[in-house]
């Protein structure tokens, strides 16, 4: 068992030997600590969490669950709910109960392991109900890890759930946020999403009365992901249009959200709103090395939501290490799109119909068509003064002359391009560059004070997100108060120098 | 009212129903009533767990709601109807077995939205199909109004005039007059854009009109100038658009940059 546990460290300190050959020494004397030690440490934080009503401590140990994960096993987990709990808890023993029973050669590794490390006093007091709350939502993600049955997870953290219900306790309330997001993904793997539907709406109802924040925010972005998950686009948006996403909300959820809104406000082809979204969930979504699956999924939404805007998406996208593999697909469309021509257009897509399907993207694509043949049209009206209508039916591989007319005409109608049809000729005369001087007037103000809208947003979002350490007045108080007598010294000294110059200058 | 006479009212129903021409009236006082059984019975919104037969038959009921409304051009009926049935195509699409009906209602609905306009939810209904988008080429009722949506799109307005008469089912054809409705107006806010003028013979095939008479009035209801003599058609030119200066929103917006610079500063 102890040597189960010691190779993640052991891994961990190789990882810095490499990284630092010189402090090689210092890092032996301090190694980083075991998992176990980890977990420990977090029971800590979380008990002093609940003591001073700070729900910082219980965010920190939060933070470290994705890495922590990584990290455990069964047996850990076992070990720190068998020193975290006095030895006739009743909580002990239902938490055990989850685990799987211990191997027999369990045993003797046990005394091994007290014989290498100085058995830590044994605890006597029932720790506070969020360590339980924390080893659960330990043990669900350590469930789903191993590829154990998952109904065992579900189970689990149905009944933590309603565990938290019942105690309602504040202190609980981000921890909760996790425990929902464990639940969910727990029920996402048995394929039963929509079960789970009818206990989240209820639990965000509740969450959104009790201005649980961390909680409703992680809640609604369940739901959205699981009417997402079954093309409910309806829902998600009755859903989006009735709640209100906690503004306290972090990053994470904040990024997840608009994600969502995005793919939502595509599909019902409001592309501008589309792309804020999106924009925003890229902005706010972690690293794309420490993310890339997230950022990779808003970026292809993204790069199909500009195409429909009618805009290019940014060549360096496409040259972006985590973004250039699973984007080709999407980057060979851009190029049929840019050079306006159909038939490249339809080739790329069926060539990755099976990647735009996994992607949920295929019928955001094929709405692309219009957006080809307008390029194409625009091109076209670009390079020439007059040409026949054969000819751009030639051209853009269009069906028939008569198609080609009425498409003509829409362009001009939509202001694509500006030019005339003469239909006893059956050509079309195009005059100059179509659109250019829309440009100016109402448009580049509105244009302006969208952009300084979004500065000034900027600007008094970064001012909001300043934190202030706590009590940090009154330390510059005791600095302006010895600031203060130093400035009587000085001026003292400076009362003193003078006649000291101008003793000097009496000398003179 | 009790089970069996639900099924027997069922039953009359789906004999009327079936009959060549459908007794629409009788179709339609017999819906009334199985309406109120089925609500007696709990099935028209059906919850939890149910008689297997009882929930077909209740969707077969409500499936042929929805055609007769189409049949008796009643489109806010047709809707309550679909809404209905949403319940059963989605709720318990793992416990009933497939119905027949079910393609061809929804690509009625999808021509409904279409015609309508609602393009917004055109795309949502579409998209929460329960079938592969790659896989909608493949279903004629779906691919039917996806196309015509498409067509409609990139402007290949002769070929939505083509394919109504390719419907896939009879009732379809009831959407296509509203349909050719909304193409005659886009076609037409395009020619005058597009045209300076136009003579009157081709207005006539570009519009899709049978005599000049109904071009004609087409003609004056959009204040188009015929010109019987050279038989064109003028279309004015809209003069250019005098801009105005949006000047209140100009001046709230700067007094607003004022205010936030102070902020900031």
């Amino acid at each position: 068992m102890a040597d189960v546990e010691m190779k993640p460290a052991d891994k961990e300190e190789k990882k810095e030997e490499k990284k630092d050959e010189e402090t090689k020494e210092e890092e032996k004397k301090k190694e980083p600590p075991t998992p176990l030690a980890e977990i420990k440490a977090n029971f800590v934080f979380i008990d002093k969490a609940v003591s001073t009503l700070e729900p910082r401590f219980t965010h920190r140990v939060l933070r470290t669950l994705t890495s922590l994960l990584k990290k455990i096993d069964e047996t850990i987990l076992r070990k720190a709910i068998e020193e975290g709990y006095p030895k006739e808890s009743a909580t002990k023993k239902a938490l055990l109960a989850w685990l799987s029973p211990a191997a027999s050669t369990d045993v003797e590794m046990e005394v091994d392991a007290s014989a290498a490390a100085p058995k830590p006093a044994p605890v006597t007091t029932e720790p506070v109900p969020e360590i339980d709350i924390y080893l659960r939502l330990l043990i669900i993600h350590q469930s789903l890890k191993s590829g154990s049955p998952v109904n065992k997870a579900k189970e689990l953290s149905v009944e933590t759930v309603q565990k938290i219900q019942s105690l309602n306790r504040r202190s609980l309330d981000s921890i909760a946020a996790k425990v929902w997001f464990a639940l969910e993904r727990a029920f996402e793997i048995g394929g039963d999403l929509a079960e789970a539907r009818p206990m989240l709406l209820a639990a965000q109802r509740t969450a959104a009365l009790r201005h649980d924040d961390d909680t409703e925010a992680s809640l609604i972005n369940r739901l959205l992901r699981s009417y997402l998950a079954y093309s409910l686009y309806d829902q998600a948006d009755k859903l989006v249009s009735k709640t209100t996403f906690p503004i306290s909300a972090g990053n994470p959820q904040y990024a997840r959200y608009h994600y969502y809104l995005g793919r939502i406000k595509a599909v019902q082809l409001n592309y501008s709103d589309a792309h804020t979204n999106l924009q925003q969930a890229i902005r706010r979504a972690p690293p794309a090395t420490v993310a890339p699956g997230f950022y990779q999924a808003v970026h292809k939404l993204s790069v199909v939501v500009e195409l429909l805007m009618g805009d290019i998406p940014d060549r360096s996208i496409f040259r972006h290490p985590v973004l250039e593999k699973p984007l080709k697909g999407y980057f060979e469309i851009v190029k049929a799109v840019r050079t306006g021509s159909l038939s490249q257009f339809q080739q790329t897509v069926v060539k990755h119909a099976a990647l735009f399907q996994t992607d949920k993207t295929y019928t955001l694509i094929t709405r692309l068509r219009q957006n080809v043949i307008k390029t194409g049209i625009r091109r076209l009206s670009l390079a020439y003064s007059l040409i026949s209508l054969k000819d751009i039916c030639v051209k853009l591989h269009l069906d028939s002359e008569e198609d080609a007319e009425y498409i003509v005409g829409k362009a001009i109608r939509d202001g694509v391009i500006d030019g005339q049809l003469v239909h006893e000729k059956g050509w079309m005369t195009c005059g100059g560059a179509g659109g250019l001087k829309r440009g100016y007037g109402a448009e580049v103000a509105d244009t302006f004070s969208r952009r300084i809208g979004y500065c000034l947003e900027l600007h008094n979002q970064s001012v909001k997100a300043m934190r202030y350490p706590l009590n940090a007045h009154r330390k510059e108080l005791a600095d302006a108060e010895g600031a203060r007598s130093r400035e009587k010294e000085l001026a003292k000294e400076i009362q003193d120098g003078d006649l000291d110059d101008d003793d000097i200058g009496g000398d003179f | 009212m009790a089970q069996n006479q639900l099924k027997t009212r069922y039953n009359d129903l789906k004999r009327s129903f079936e009959a060549k021409p459908s007794d629409l009236k009788k179709c339609g006082s017999l819906l009334a009533q199985l309406k109120i059984g089925l609500i007696e019975t709990g099935l028209l919104t059906p919850q939890g767990e149910h008689n297997l037969d009882d929930l077909v038959v209740a969707r077969d009921i409500l499936e042929i709601g929805a055609i007769w409304s189409i049949r008796t051009r009643d489109v806010p009926s047709f809707d309550r109807y679909f809404s209905q049935l949403q319940t059963f195509y989605t709720d318990y699409s793992s416990v009933l077995p497939p119905s027949k009906n079910e393609y061809p209602i929804r690509g009625l609905n999808l021509i409904r939205l279409l015609t309508q306009n609602r393009i917004a939810d055109f795309h949502t209904t579409l998209e929460s199909l329960p079938i592969p988008a790659d896989a909608i080429a493949d279903n004629q009722y779906i691919s039917h109004p996806v196309n015509l949506e498409q067509w409609l799109m990139e402007g290949s307005y002769s070929k939505v005039w083509n394919a109504r008469e390719r419907a896939p089912v009879e009732e379809y054809k009831f959407f296509v007059d509203s349909l050719m409705g909304t193409i005659r107006n886009e076609i037409a806010s395009c020619e005058e854009a597009a045209y300076e003028s136009l003579p009157l013979k081709d207005a006539l095939t570009l519009l899709f009109f049978n005599t000049q008479s109904e071009l004609l009035t087409f003609a004056q209801q959009r204040g188009w100038q015929v010109d019987l003599s050279k038989s064109t058609i003028n279309f004015s030119r809209k003069g250019e658009e005098q801009v105005d200066i949006p000047k209140e929103k100009l001046i709230s917006a700067s007094l607003a940059y004022a205010r936030e610079l102070e902020q900031i500063v």
